[in-house]
C-alpha cells in the first residue's frame, strides 16, 4: 500500500525534535500520511545540529528534552538567524511559558496531551502564514474541479451540489488521489472518530456522489474489492 | 464573666491594672490621711497641755486653789481655747468664757470625766456640738505636780475647725494627685498593653492573609527575645515548613500530571493517526499498537507506583513478619537472574538472620534496586546482592559495576520523579518514582538508605534496618 501520496521529494519539510519514542512514531506516520517529509532528532542537540545543516520548512520542538530544553534549542536556532517556524511540544499550561517561548521565537506552541489534527491544522496555518507551501484550496482532476474555500464543485464546467458530508468525501479523494481508503477510515475522517453507525453508510454516500458527479465507467471513485474506495484520475493507465 | 472574657486583652489588662493602682492609692491616700489627722490632733492637744502646765502648776501653787478656779479658767481660756474647771464630783466649778469671740465650751462629759478624776493624766477626745467639732482635754487638777490629791477636772477645748481645714485641704489634693495618677496609669497602661500586644495584632493579620491562601506571608517582627518574639519566631518557622511541604505537594502534582500526560499524548496521537488511516497499513498499525501498548503498561506501573507512595505516605499499615534472609534471598535470586538477562548476579550472604519486616515491601525495595542496577549496567555486567549483620542493625545491599551516577545526581536521585540525564534519554519508561518509593518504604521500617557511587565504576544502594528487641517480640512471631 503507499503510504506517501505526496511525491516526497515536494512535501513540506519537517524537523520533529522530540525524545518519546511513541511520539515520535506517530509524529512519523501520522505526517508522512498527510505529506510531509519527516525527519526526526532524538535530543536537543542532534536536531540543533541538524536544523543547522539541513533547511526545514517548519520545526516541531519538544519542551522537555534529555540534554538540551526546547527554549534553549529555540533561542540558539534563533541567535544563529535560523527563522524557520517553530511549533513548541510543552506539558505546562502557564502563560508564562506561553510568553516565553513565545519570546524565544516560537511561533506557536501546543499543550500536551493534544490532538493530532489540531497539530495538523497548526501545521497548516503556519505554513500558510509564511507563505510556504500554501495548501490548494483549488483542486482539479481531469475536469472535475473543487474549490474548498468556497464549496463549490463542477464538472466539465458545470456546477454541482453536494451535502457536506458528499463533499468532505470528495476533498479527501481529491487530496489524496490513488489512495485507497478503507471504509473505517473514511468514517473516522468524515463522520468523526466517535462516529458509532453501521459502516454501510460509506458505501450508501458513495453511491449519491457518484450519480451528482455523474461517475460512469471507468470510475474516477474505484471500489477496491475487499479494501475499500480509491480515485483514479482518468488518465491513469 | 462572660462578657469581661469578650472584651479584648487590652482593655482586660488596663483595666485589671487601673484597678489594682486605684486600691493602692486608696489604701495609701487613707492610711495617709489619717495619720496626718492624727498628727495634727497630738500636736494641737500637746501644744495646749504645754501651754497649760505652768499656769495650772502656778494655781495649785496657791493655798486653797479651788477659790480660785475661775481666775484659773480665765487664764487658761483665749481666743481658740476654753477652759471648763469641773469638781470632783462632776458638776462645773467654773467656766473661763467671758468675751463673746471666745468659743463655747462642749459640756463636759461625765464618762470622759470619770476616768480624768481617777487620775488619768492625757485623755483626749472629740465631741461634737451644734455641728460643730471641737478637740477636748482633760487634766487632772492636782494639789501639786504629781500629787495623788486630785482637786478636779480641767477640761481644754479648742474648734476643729482650723484643721479641719487643713485636713480638707490636705483631702482634695490627695484625690486630685489620685486622679492625676490614675489618669497617667491609665494612659500608660493602655500604652503599654497595646505596644506589647501589637505584634499580636500584626500576627492576627498574618494569619487571616495566609488563611485567605498566601502562605508566602511572615509575622517578621523586629528581632525580640521576649515571648511574643519567641512566638512570632516559632510561627513564622511553622508557616515557611508548611509553604515547603505545599510547594512539595504542588511539585509532585505538577510532576505526576506531567508524567502522565506523556504517555497520554502518545495513546491519543497514535490512535488519532491509525484512525485517520494508518490503520489500513499492516506495518505502520503494528508499530502504533505496540508503542501504545508501552504506554499503557507504562501508565499503569506509573499509576501502581503512585498509589503505592500515597499509600504509605498515608501511614499504611506494614506488616512485619519474621523473615529469613538467607531463604528471602534464595527466592529472589530466582527473579532477580530473569530481570538481569545476561547480566551475573551473585549473593554475597551474610550470617544467618531472621529480621522482622514486611515481606511484600522487602522485595519491592530490592525489585526495584535491582531495576536500577539492571537498566544502568552493561549487558555482560555484574550485579551483587547481600547482608551483613551487626548487633543493632542488618544492611542489604544492591550494587552494580554499571555507569555509576553522577556527583551532582547523587543529592536527589531518591526525590519523586528525578531522573538522571542518562536515564531519561535511555527512553526507558521510567518516571523516577522508584527510590522515592524505595525510600518510603524503609523509612516506614525505622531504616535508611545510603548510595555510594563514582561515576564510571557502578553504584551501591545499602538498606540499614534496625535489628531491635522489639523486632523479636514473640506475640508478632506468633503472628
Ligand atoms: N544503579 C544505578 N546506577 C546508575 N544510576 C542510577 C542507579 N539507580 C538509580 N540511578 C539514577 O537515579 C535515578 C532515579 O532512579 P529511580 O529508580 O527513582 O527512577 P527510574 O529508575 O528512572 O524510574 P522508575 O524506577 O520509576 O522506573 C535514575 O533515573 C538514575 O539516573
Ligand atoms: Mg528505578
Amino acid at each position: 500500500m503507499n503510504a506517501k501520496d505526496v511525491n516526497p521529494a515536494t512535501g513540506p519539510r519537517i524537523l520533529v525534535i522530540e525524545d518519546e519514542p511513541t511520539i515520535i512514531e506517530f509524529l512519523r506516520t501520522g505526517l508522512g500520511y498527510e505529506g510531509y517529509q519527516v525527519t526526526i532528532a532524538p535530543d536537543g542537540r542532534t536536531g540543533f545540529d541538524l536544523a543547522g545543516h539541513q533547511s526545514f520548512d517548519l520545526i516541531i520542538l519538544d519542551l522537555m528534552l534529555p540534554d538540551m530544553d526546547g527554549f534553549d534549542v529555540c533561542r540558539k536556532l534563533r541567535e544563529r538567524g535560523n527563522e524557520t517556524p517553530i511549533i513548541m511540544l510543552t506539558a505546562r499550561q502557564e502563560v508564562a511559558d506561553r510568553v516565553t517561548g513565545l519570546n524565544l521565537g516560537a511561533d506557536d506552541y501546543i499543550t500536551k496531551p493534544f490532538s493530532f489534527d489540531e497539530l495538523v491544522a497548526r501545521i497548516r496555518a503556519l505554513l500558510r502564514r509564511q507563505g510556504k507551501h500554501p495548501e490548494q484550496s483549488i483542486l482539479s482532476v481531469g475536469d472535475m474541479v473543487l474549490n474548498a474555500e468556497t464549496h463549490e464543485v463542477s464538472r466539465a464546467g458545470e456546477p454541482i451540489t453536494l451535502t457536506p458530508t458528499e463533499f468532505a468525501l470528495l476533498e479527501l479523494f481529491m487530496r489524496h488521489p490513488r489512495r485507497v481508503f478503507t471504509r473505517e477510515t473514511l468514517l473516522n475522517r468524515v463522520w468523526g472518530y466517535d462516529y458509532a453507525g453501521d459502516a454501510n453508510v460509506v458505501d450508501v454516500h458513495i453511491s449519491h456522489l457518484r450519480e451528482k458527479i455523474r461517475d460512469k465507467p471507468p470510475r474516477l471513485i474505484q471500489t477496491i474489492y475487499g479494501v475499500g474506495y480509491a480515485l483514479h484520475p482518468e488518465d491513469d493507465a | 464573666m462572660k462578657r469581661w472574657r469578650n472584651l479584648s486583652l487590652r482593655v482586660r489588662l488596663t483595666l485589671l491594672y487601673v484597678g489594682l493602682l486605684a486600691l493602692l492609692l486608696a489604701v495609701l491616700g487613707g492610711v495617709l490621711y489619717w495619720d496626718f489627722q492624727n498628727f495634727l490632733l497630738e500636736s494641737t492637744a500637746t501644744r495646749l497641755r504645754a501651754q497649760a502646765k505652768p499656769i495650772i502648776d502656778e494655781a495649785s501653787a496657791a493655798a486653797a486653789p479651788l477659790e480660785h478656779a475661775q481666775t484659773l479658767a480665765r487664764d487658761l481660756t483665749s481666743r481658740e481655747t476654753v477652759a471648763l474647771i469641773i469638781g470632783p464630783d462632776g458638776e462645773t466649778v467654773a467656766v473661763g468664757k467671758t468675751l463673746p469671740e471666745e468659743p463655747a465650751p462642749p459640756p463636759p462629759d461625765p464618762a470622759y470625766d470619770a476616768r480624768a478624776l481617777a487620775g488619768e493624766n492625757e485623755v483626749t477626745y472629740v465631741a461634737q456640738m451644734n455641728g460643730q467639732r471641737y478637740l477636748v482635754l482633760l487634766i487632772p487638777w492636782r494639789s501639786a505636780p504629781g500629787s495623788p490629791d486630785i482637786l478636779g477636772v480641767i477640761q481644754l477645748s479648742t474648734p476643729l475647725a482650723p484643721i479641719e481645714n487643713i485636713l480638707l485641704r490636705q483631702k482634695l489634693m490627695l484625690g486630685l494627685g489620685m486622679m492625676l495618677t490614675l489618669l497617667a496609669g491609665l494612659a500608660g497602661g493602655l500604652w503599654l498593653t497595646s505596644s506589647a500586644l501589637k505584634p499580636l495584632n500584626q500576627m492576627t493579620e498574618t494569619c487571616e492573609r495566609i488563611a485567605e491562601g498566601d502562605l508566602s506571608q511572615r509575622v517578621n517582627l523586629p528581632e525580640r527575645e521576649d515571648e511574643i518574639g519567641r512566638l512570632a519566631q516559632a510561627f513564622d518557622h511553622m508557616v515557611a515548613r508548611l509553604e515547603a511541604a505545599f510547594a512539595a505537594q504542588r511539585r509532585f502534582v505538577a510532576n505526576a500530571a506531567h508524567e502522565l500526560r506523556t504517555p497520554l499524548t502518545a495513546i491519543r496521537g497514535s490512535l488519532e493517526v491509525l484512525m485517520r488511516g494508518a490503520q489500513d497499513d499492516p506495518a505502520a498499525t503494528s508499530r502504533l499498537t505496540q508503542g501504545m501498548y508501552r504506554e499503557v503498561v507504562r501508565l499503569s506501573r506509573l499509576s501502581e507506583q503512585l498509589l503505592d507512595l500515597s499509600r504509605i505516605g498515608a501511614g499504611a499499615t506494614i506488616h512485619k513478619q519474621p523473615i529469613d534472609l538467607q531463604a528471602f534471598f534464595d527466592d529472589f535470586l530466582y527473579q532477580a537472574r530473569l530481570l538481569a538477562r545476561d547480566r551475573t548476579v551473585t549473593l554475597d550472604a551474610g550470617d544467618p538472620v531472621t529480621i522482622l519486616a514486611d515481606p511484600d515491601a522487602l522485595m519491592e525495595m530490592l525489585f526495584n534496586l535491582m531495576d536500577n542496577a539492571v537498566q544502568h549496567t552493561a549487558e555482560n555486567g555484574i550485579i551483587t546482592l547481600g547482608w551483613r549483620t551487626t548487633p543493632e542493625s542488618v544492611q542489604l545491599w544492591v550494587a552494580d559495576d554499571g555507569e555509576g551516577i553522577p556527583a551532582d545526581d547523587l543529592p536527589r536521585i531518591f526525590e519523586p520523579f528525578y531522573r538522571g540525564d542518562s536515564s531519561r534519554s535511555r527512553r526507558q519508561g521510567g518516571s523516577g518514582l522508584g527510590l522515592a518509593l524505595v525510600q518510603a518504604l524503609v523509612e516506614a521500617h525505622g531504616g535508611r538508605i545510603t548510595v555510594e557511587s563514582q561515576p564510571g565504576q557502578g553504584a551501591r544502594f545499602t538498606i540499614t534496618l534496625p535489628l531491635t528487641m522489639r523486632d523479636v517480640d514473640p506475640l508478632e512471631k506468633i503472628g
